[in-house]
């Protein structure tokens, strides 16, 4: 890809952009995909989903870059891009079936009464998350896996603070619900 | 739970945990994303088309005029019937007037009918709220929540035809490629 | 078809409580709710749009309707979707077979939607069909609706119809009575066709 300005700073990159150096943009790809990636892959539950809502959100941070007013901030504004995007998937992807995840080897066989495995663990988080509801889901992603502040959180989804902190209590009455089974056995 | 707590649940700590781990993506994946910015054009100069659709006095009637426009122009334009494989998103403005309102949500097909999902923030002008919704080619019922219980049509957009449980709805219609 | 079967079938297998039933029904009223996730994947195996219903199920659980009312709406619909995706062809879209129930809702006949399809055979019917349904919202008799809908789908393109339906809706608010504004813009529309073909309207 040409050489990488390692130590260039988001903003330092940004410019570069602006000033048509279109593959500078392929260093903030690399220092951001790997967050954005978690973030999308919890939010949408498969890779797949994850990996398009990812492209669309950094093609459209590139297309839009000219609205990014703080070069520095480039990072959280790409993040509220991504939230958006994760967002309508997340609201097509209910329709379909989630569980489409599992495999056709995963299918046949019959969990045991075993302790939890590690795998089995990630499963059963992974379809806990799933079953909650997107802004439920969203809240307690951007909270505990993304360590946003309630602040931080407001001005990027645009609900309150205290609607906000509900949804993260109710998130995690839910996955208790769901999830203290798995554990206990 | 406090904003700072740390003091998790043992199981909530967990979930975290696991949750925070990296998560494997495909090697192109960075080629791809690339390929798609090369190809794209640069960076508008001062965005003022995107400025357009950001000003409260849009209605969503404005924006499907607008997405239309982007639709022929950026699109391919031969319309297929089968669905694309990736349909284009375009942003609809929901604005809603209510000077007296402390709150004003929509609520719609596209967000499950979820009051609680999509708040219209203060515009700029006295009265006015909006939000900004990406949606893809469809055609979307819809109305506006003030203050969580007085439920309202969209006084500039058309009407559903029919209301099923006593209250009208809205319509608005997004034009895409397919 | 057989992929949406076998995993419903494995889904019921699967002895960890997983939802068979989409989560979101879960708000829906405890009396109805087995019912529309009966009516939801029965849309669902004959490949219609079964989101519409769980949409219309919980617009009418926000809207804090009764049990039997909700069920008796999503009944309707589940019928509209069938008869619009009989109409208008199986290899329509989601969204056309939605903007086709809509369409059905509002007083268009299935042989309407059936001939719209006929005469634009290439084209997505998204847009006509949603004219045709907001037009009636306005107060045009749906046989002028769907009259001036079906005159235009040989030839207008989707900005036309759109133009079409500013103009009409225009009209109306001016103080027009809702058909003859229809059939005014209507004939206006056929002039400058012809207009534009080089011949005297």
């Amino acid at each position: 890809m040409g050489i990488h300005h390692v130590g260039a700073s988001d903003g330092d990159l940004v410019r570069r952009v602006k000033a048509g150096d279109a593959r500078a943009y392929a260093d903030l790809v690399a220092r951001y995909r790997p967050r954005l990636a978690r973030y999308a892959t919890r939010m949408l539950g498969n890779r797949e989903d994850a990996e398009e809502a990812l492209q669309d959100a950094f093609v459209r941070g590139y297309r839009s870059l000219a609205r990014c007013d703080d070069p520095e901030g480039f990072g959280p504004w790409l993040f509220g891009i991504l939230v958006n995007r994760c967002r309508t998937r997340g609201a097509q992807s209910a329709r379909r079936e989630r569980l489409l995840v599992h495999d056709d080897a995963a299918l046949a066989s019959v969990p045991s009464a075993e302790p939890p495995g590690d795998d089995e663990w990630h499963e059963a988080v992974g379809r806990a998350l799933a079953r909650l509801e997107p802004h439920y889901r969203e809240a307690f992603v951007l909270k505990y896996v993304e360590d946003l502040s309630y602040e931080e959180m407001a001005r990027l989804t645009g609900a309150g603070v205290s609607a906000l902190k509900m949804r993260v209590k109710r998130a995690c009455e839910r996955l208790r619900g769901m999830l203290e089974e798995v554990q206990r056995v | 739970m406090s904003e700072h707590d740390r003091d998790l649940p043992d199981l909530i700590d967990r979930v975290a945990r696991t949750l925070r781990e990296p998560v494997a993506t495909d090697g192109a994946l960075d080629a791809r994303i690339m390929a798609r910015v090369l190809a794209a054009p640069a960076p508008a100069a001062g965005g003022a088309w995107w400025r357009w659709l950001r000003r409260p006095a849009l209605s969503p009637l404005g924006a499907i005029g607008l997405a239309a426009i982007l639709a022929g122009v950026l699109l391919a334009p031969r319309v297929r019937r089968t669905p694309a494989a990736r349909p284009t998103l375009s942003e609809v403005q929901f604005v809603f007037v209510a000077p007296r309102a402390s709150s004003v949500s929509v609520v719609g097909d596209f967000n499950d009918w979820n009051l609680a999902a999509t708040p219209l923030a203060r515009a700029g002008a006295a009265g006015v709220w909006s939000v900004s919704v990406p949606l893809e080619p469809g055609r979307y019922t819809y109305a506006f929540v003030v203050d969580g219980r007085r439920w309202a049509a969209d006084p500039d957009a058309p009407r559903a035809a029919g209301d099923d449980f006593g209250t009208p709805n809205s319509v608005v219609l997004v034009r895409g490629a397919s | 078809m057989a992929g949406k079967l076998a995993r419903l079938a494995w889904i019921a297998l699967w002895p960890v409580a997983l939802a068979a039933q989409d989560p979101r029904l879960g708000r829906v009223d405890p009396s109805v709710r087995d019912s529309v996730a009966a009516l939801t994947d029965s849309a669902r195996v004959e490949g219609l749009p079964a989101n519409a219903l769980i949409e219309k199920a919980l617009e009418g659980t926000s809207k804090q309707a009764r049990g039997p009312v909700i069920l008796a709406a999503v009944r309707a619909l589940a019928a509209e979707l069938r008869s619009a995706r009989s109409a208008l062809g199986s290899s329509s879209t989601t969204a056309e077979v939605a903007a086709g129930a809509a369409a059905l809702h509002s007083g268009a006949r299935p042989t309407d939607l059936a001939d719209l399809r006929l005469r634009r055979p290439a084209q997505s019917l998204l847009v006509p069909l949603g004219v045709l349904s907001d037009l009636v919202a306005r107060g045009v008799p749906p046989d002028s609706a769907s009259h001036a809908v079906l005159a235009l789908a040989s030839r207008a393109a989707d900005e036309d119809y759109l133009a079409f339906r500013r103009e009409v809706e225009r009209d109306i608010a001016l103080g027009a009575p809702p058909a003859a504004a229809a059939a005014v813009r209507l004939n206006a529309s056929a002039r400058q066709a012809l207009t534009a073909h080089g011949q005297k309207p």
